[in-house]
């Protein structure tokens, strides 16, 4: 069975644990099937977090799941540490000189997002299937639509913002979902432990997902809800 | 520092604003500066964002006021504005990092519960202007490192936002992301 994997950003691991949401992961773990987290990401969805009084359970839940290895670092898959670092650093290189406003270029992506990316087109090259799970807006747009990414940070900053199209290639080429559609697959699989009204689970596990910062809109909530209801 | 016009600007109308009680001048001017961080992320420009904000919600909290170490702390903040704006005037940007600096400094001066409530009170600031940071492009874990917050905090806050709803933010068709989640499960 071909073995299929799934790279967790922080933002996507955040919105599950801040939902209490973080068991669905064990509920749609298989042996075929593996999540993944970069170090760098686990520096911030662990590490960091830990220290914060507020978040620290959070952290200390999130641990636990690296411990039961339902969430694994890349060496699981036999990625080589060095190899990932450099390929983050080229990420961060392209990424970071792909915009520019003002004469200067914009640092929009930081080591734990880069990370992410470098994993996916490294595994890619491998000829081993992944997808990024994403929440946060702007490494999602750099990777499917730059020229959007361009064009809302020019309505934005009210400047003309320049794009380097040599390097966009380096970035594109993973596939994207988010914790939102996470949580369809898991409430069409059943796999949610709630008895309440099918309907309104989808829309409170969708809601709930944009809340804690899922950069879902709402259209996109509505429209998932009329499909699931003509399924 | 970047643009350095723009923050002397913006600290000499802060005051003028601190002195009239006009905290919506206070947030607007807060938000002159969130350009330049996006693209700069330059600290300086951030760390006056910050401050302009949260001194505008300080003094739109008249309870704090009654506190008998409001006078010192108030007098500390004035007085560390006024060397700031000298500061950046005379050219002298280390004068004008450590009048920053005073700000932060009379906080840890103040106890008990003024001193949390401030200090929440700059907290939250940060988020604030890290999502703006997040809605200007940048992303959610370079704006949370810019700001010294976490990612949680970030994603907490932005969340409660209509970043998600900007129609270029829409990159995928849904049914084509659904499908990628349902093939991954099958």
């Amino acid at each position: 069975m071909a073995r299929k994997i799934l790279i967790f950003d922080s933002s996507s691991i955040i919105s599950l644990s801040l939902n209490n949401l973080l068991y669905l992961l064990e509920k749609l773990k298989k042996e075929n099937i593996l999540f993944l987290v970069t170090e760098d990401v686990k520096k911030e969805v662990v590490d960091t977090p830990l220290k914060i009084k507020k978040y620290e359970l959070e952290a200390l839940m999130i641990f636990q799941l690296i411990q039961k290895k339902i969430l694994e670092m890349p060496e699981a898959i036999g990625v080589d540490k060095i190899e990932l670092e450099i390929a983050t650093s080229d990420i961060l290189e392209a990424a970071n000189h792909l915009f520019m406003a003002n004469k200067e270029w914009i640092k929009i992506i930081s080591q734990g997002e880069a990370s992410c990316i470098a994993l996916s087109l490294l595994l890619n090259k491998k000829g081993m299937e992944n997808v990024l799970v994403i929440d946060e807006r702007t490494a999602r747009m750099l990777c499917e639509n730059p020229e959007n990414l361009r064009e809302l940070m020019e309505r934005k900053l009210h400047t003309t913002v320049s794009m380097n199209k040599e390097r966009i290639k380096e970035l594109v080429g993973c596939k994207i979902i988010r914790s939102s559609e996470l949580c369809v697959v898991a409430f069409k699989k059943g796999v949610l432990g709630l008895v309440n009204g099918k309907t309104q689970i989808l829309d409170a596990l969708l809601y709930a997902t944009k809340y804690k910062g899922c950069a879902i809109s709402f259209n996109e909530i509505e429209e998932i809800k009329k499909v699931e209801k003509a399924v | 520092m970047k643009e350095k016009e723009n923050v002397l600007d913006i600290l000499v109308r802060t005051k003028k604003a601190i002195s009239e009680n006009d905290v919506v001048t206070m947030k607007l001017l807060s938000n002159r500066t969130i350009h330049s961080s996006s693209i700069y992320q330059d600290p300086d420009n951030i760390a006056v964002a910050v401050i302009v904000y949260a001194l505008g919600k300080i003094i739109e909290r008249k309870k704090y006021q009654e506190y008998k170490e409001w006078p010192a702390f108030f007098s500390a903040c004035m007085a560390s504005l006024d060397a700031a704006i000298a500061a950046i005037k005379s050219d002298n940007i280390e004068q004008f990092r450590e009048s920053v600096e005073n700000i932060r400094e009379a906080i840890e001066l103040l106890s008990g519960h003024l001193r949390s409530y401030i200090e929440e009170v700059f907290r939250k600031a940060s988020i604030n202007k890290a999502s703006r940071i997040y809605e200007h492009g940048i992303s959610m874990q370079q704006t949370a490192s810019l700001l010294g917050i976490s990612v949680f905090e970030l994603a907490e806050y932005a969340g409660k936002t209509g970043i998600g709803d900007v129609d270029l933010s829409i990159t995928k068709n849904i049914h084509e992301r659904l499908k990628t989640a349902f093939e991954l499960f099958e």
